[in-house]
C-alpha cells in the first residue's frame, strides 16, 4: 500500500525559512563589519520589524487590516517608560516588557471582543482601529502629568540581569543590538510556530471562508479576538523595545501617521508571509532613513511611488514576487 | 430506532411572505431522507432553521432531545449538526488535505492521529490522489465531495446536504449516491438531502418528504410519492 498520509500545511506556508535565516545571519554579522550609526539605529528598525509582524499576522493570516497598530506600539512604549521610572525590587525593564504585552493584549482584546461579537467587518473595523490610534494619541497628549504630553517621556536604556549576579547594561550600541536581534528572532519563531499550529490554520481558514469555518463549529469572534490580542501584545512589545532603545516616547508614536506607515511596510514586504512583513518593516524603515538623508525634500514622494508600484505590480508585495520567482525557477529546471 | 431530529410547528415568515408553515418533521438515527419540492417550497429555509442560519418565527428544533432553537450555527455544529451549502463552500486556496485538516482540528482528535484521520476521510470521499491539490483546481463534483468530507471529518452526526448532486455528471451523481448511503450505513450518520434531481432521489432509495408552499405535502417511499396524485400535480409532472 502506498503511503497515503497527505502532506499538511504546504499551501499555507511558503518557503520563506531560508530567506529569513539569511537575514538573521546577515544581521548577526553586521556589527563585525559596520559600526557607529547603523549599529545604533538598526535595533529600532528591528522593533519596527516586530511591529510589522504584528500587523502581518492580523492582515496576512486573518485578513483583518488594522490602522491602529501605532496605538498598541505607543501603549507599550509608555508602559515601558512608566514602569522603568519606578523604583522596584526587581528589574523594572522586565516588568515593563511584561506590562507592555499585557496592556497591548488587554486593550486589543476588549476592543476586539466588542467589535467582533457585533460582527464588525472589513472597512468598519479599519475605521474603529483608526479611532483607537487617535484616542491613544489624544490621551498621551492630555494626560501630560503622567506622560509628559507633547514634551514626551524619557526612558532609560534597560539592562539585562540574571538575579543579582549578572548585569549586562545595554547602553552600548553593540550590546543593545545583540539583545534586540535574538528577541526579534525568537518572536519570529514563536509566531511561525503559532502559524503552523491549530490557531494559525483556523485563522487562515477564517480569511479564506469565514462562513465555512463558522459552520464547522468554530467560534469566529473568539479566534479573531485572540488574533487581535496577540497582535496588540506584539505591537506593544515592539513599542517597549523601541522606547528603551530610543530613550524617548512621544504621543506621535500612537498617531495615525505611524499606523499608516506600518501598513505600507507590510504591503511592500508582503502580507501573506510573516518573513515578508518582518523584512518589509526593517527594509522600508532603513530605506526611509536613507532617502530622508539623501533627499530631504522628495523622500516621502519616492517612498509613495515605491508603494504604489508594488501595489500595482506585485499585489502580494516582495514576498509574492519572491514566491513567483521561485515557481518560475522550478519550472525552468527540468 | 431512536429519533435524532424533530421539528415542531417550524414556521418562517419573511414579513408577509410565508416560507415554511408549521412543519412537523422527524428523522430517525441513521436515516437518509430526501426533501423535494418545487422552487420556493421552503426547502432551503427549512434546512437553514435546522442548521441555525435562520431563526424560525415560530416552532422548535429538537436535536437528540435538546432544544437547539436558540443556539447559534457554531454551537449546533459542535453538537454534530453540519451543513453543506448549495454552492460548494470549501477553502479554495487550501489543498484538499488542508481543507479536511481544518475540520479535524475542530474535533478532539489527538495531534498524532490527525494526518491519519485526514487520509481516511480523503479516501472515503475518493480524493486521495488529489490531496495536495488546492480545492480551486478540483472539479465541481470533487468540490462537492470535499465539502461532504469536511462534515464527516468534523464528526457530524446529522448532515444537512443542500443539493449535493447539483451540476454533476451521471457518474458523479452515482458516486454521490453511493457516498451518501455509505455514510449512513458505515458511519451511522443521519442525513437530510435537498435535491432537485429526481433521478438522484430515486437512486438514493431513501424516504422522501415533499414540501409545497411551505407545507409538508406528502411523505413516504419514492414509489409511494411517485404514485401520489397530489404530488404529481404540483411537482413531478408525470
Amino acid at each position: 500500500m502506498k503511503s497515503n498520509v497527505p502532506r499538511l500545511g504546504s499551501g499555507v506556508l511558503g518557503g520563506e525559512t531560508p530567506i529569513v535565516t539569511g537575514l538573521m545571519v546577515l544581521l548577526a554579522g553586521l556589527p563585525l563589519v559596520l559600526s557607529g550609526y547603523p549599529i545604533y539605529i538598526l535595533p529600532q528598525y528591528m522593533a519596527f520589524g516586530i511591529m510589522a509582524m504584528s500587523l502581518g499576522l492580523l492582515w496576512g493570516w486573518v485578513g483583518i487590516l488594522s490602522f491602529g497598530q501605532a496605538a498598541f506600539f505607543a501603549l507599550g512604549a509608555y508602559a515601558m517608560g512608566l514602569t522603568m521610572a519606578r523604583t522596584l525590587p526587581v528589574n523594572g525593564a522586565y516588568l515593563g516588557l511584561i506590562a507592555a504585552c499585557v496592556v497591548g493584549a488587554l486593550v486589543a482584546a476588549i476592543a476586539g471582543y466588542f467589535l467582533f461579537k457585533a460582527g464588525v467587518r472589513a472597512t468598519y473595523f479599519v475605521l474603529a482601529t483608526l479611532a483607537l490610534s487617535i484616542i491613544v494619541e489624544q490621551i498621551a497628549v492630555s494626560e501630560s502629568e503622567l506622560t509628559g504630553g507633547w514634551n514626551g517621556l524619557y526612558v532609560d536604556r534597560m539592562a539585562v540581569t540574571v538575579g543579582s549576579a549578572i548585569r549586562i547594561d545595554l547602553s552600548s550600541d553593540a550590546a543593545a543590538y545583540y539583545a534586540v536581534l535574538p528577541l526579534m528572532a525568537a518572536l519570529y519563531l514563536l509566531l511561525r510556530w503559532l502559524q503552523c499550529g491549530r490557531f494559525g490554520k483556523v485563522l487562515v481558514g477564517i480569511r479564506e471562508n469565514e462562513d465555512r469555518v463558522k459552520a464547522l463549529g468554530y467560534d469566529i469572534a473568539l479566534y479573531k479576538t485572540a488574533a487581535f490580542a496577540l497582535s496588540g501584545a506584539i505591537a506593544a512589545l515592539a513599542g517597549a523595545i523601541y522606547a528603551t532603545h530610543a530613550n524617548f516616547v512621544s504621543p506621535s508614536l500612537g498617531g495615525v501617521l505611524f499606523s499608516t506607515e506600518v501598513v505600507v511596510w507590510v504591503a511592500i514586504g508582503g502580507r501573506s508571509s510573516l518573513g515578508g512583513a518582518l523584512i518589509g518593516g526593517i527594509a522600508v524603515a532603513s530605506l526611509s532613513n536613507f532617502l530622508s538623508a539623501t533627499s530631504p525634500e522628495y523622500w516621502q514622494l519616492a517612498l509613495g511611488v515605491i508603494f504604489v508600484l508594488v501595489i500595482i505590480f506585485f499585489k502580494d508585495g516582495l514576498a509574492g514576487l519572491v514566491r513567483r520567482l521561485g515557481r518560475e525557477m522550478k519550472r525552468g529546471t527540468p | 430506532m431512536s429519533i435524532i431530529l424533530e421539528t415542531e410547528n417550524l414556521t418562517k415568515r419573511f414579513r408577509g411572505l410565508v416560507a415554511t408553515e408549521g412543519i412537523g418533521f422527524t428523522l430517525a438515527e441513521g436515516e437518509v431522507r430526501a426533501i423535494i419540492g418545487p422552487n420556493g417550497a421552503g426547502k432551503t429555509t427549512f434546512l437553514s432553521m435546522i442548521s441555525g442560519h435562520l431563526a424560525p418565527t415560530l416552532g422548535r428544533v429538537v436535536y437528540k432531545g435538546i432544544d437547539v432553537t436558540a443556539k447559534p450555527v457554531e454551537a449546533r455544529a459542535r453538537l454534530g449538526i453540519l451543513r453543506k451549502f448549495q454552492t460548494p463552500s470549501v477553502f479554495e486556496n487550501l489543498t484538499a488535505a488542508e481543507n479536511i485538516e481544518l475540520a479535524v482540528l475542530r474535533t478532539d482528535c489527538p495531534w498524532h492521529d490527525r494526518a491519519m484521520e485526514v487520509a481516511k476521510t480523503l479516501a472515503t470521499i475518493r480524493l486521495t490522489d488529489q490531496s495536495d491539490l488546492p480545492a480551486k483546481f478540483l472539479s465541481h463534483g470533487q468540490r462537492q465531495w470535499l465539502e461532504i468530507g469536511l462534515l464527516l471529518a468534523a464528526r457530524g452526526n446529522l448532515l444537512l446536504l443542500d443539493e449535493p448532486a447539483a451540476g454533476m455528471t451521471a457518474e458523479e451523481t452515482a458516486a454521490t449516491e453511493a457516498l451518501v448511503n455509505r455514510l449512513a450505513a458505515e458511519h451511522r450518520l443521519s442525513i437530510i438531502i435537498i435535491e432537485h434531481d429526481i433521478g438522484f432521489v430515486r437512486q438514493l432509495g431513501a424516504r422522501v418528504t415533499v414540501l409545497h408552499l411551505g407545507h409538508v405535502l406528502a411523505e413516504g417511499t419514492f414509489e409511494e410519492i411517485a404514485a401520489n396524485s397530489q404530488v404529481r400535480d404540483v411537482y413531478l409532472g408525470y
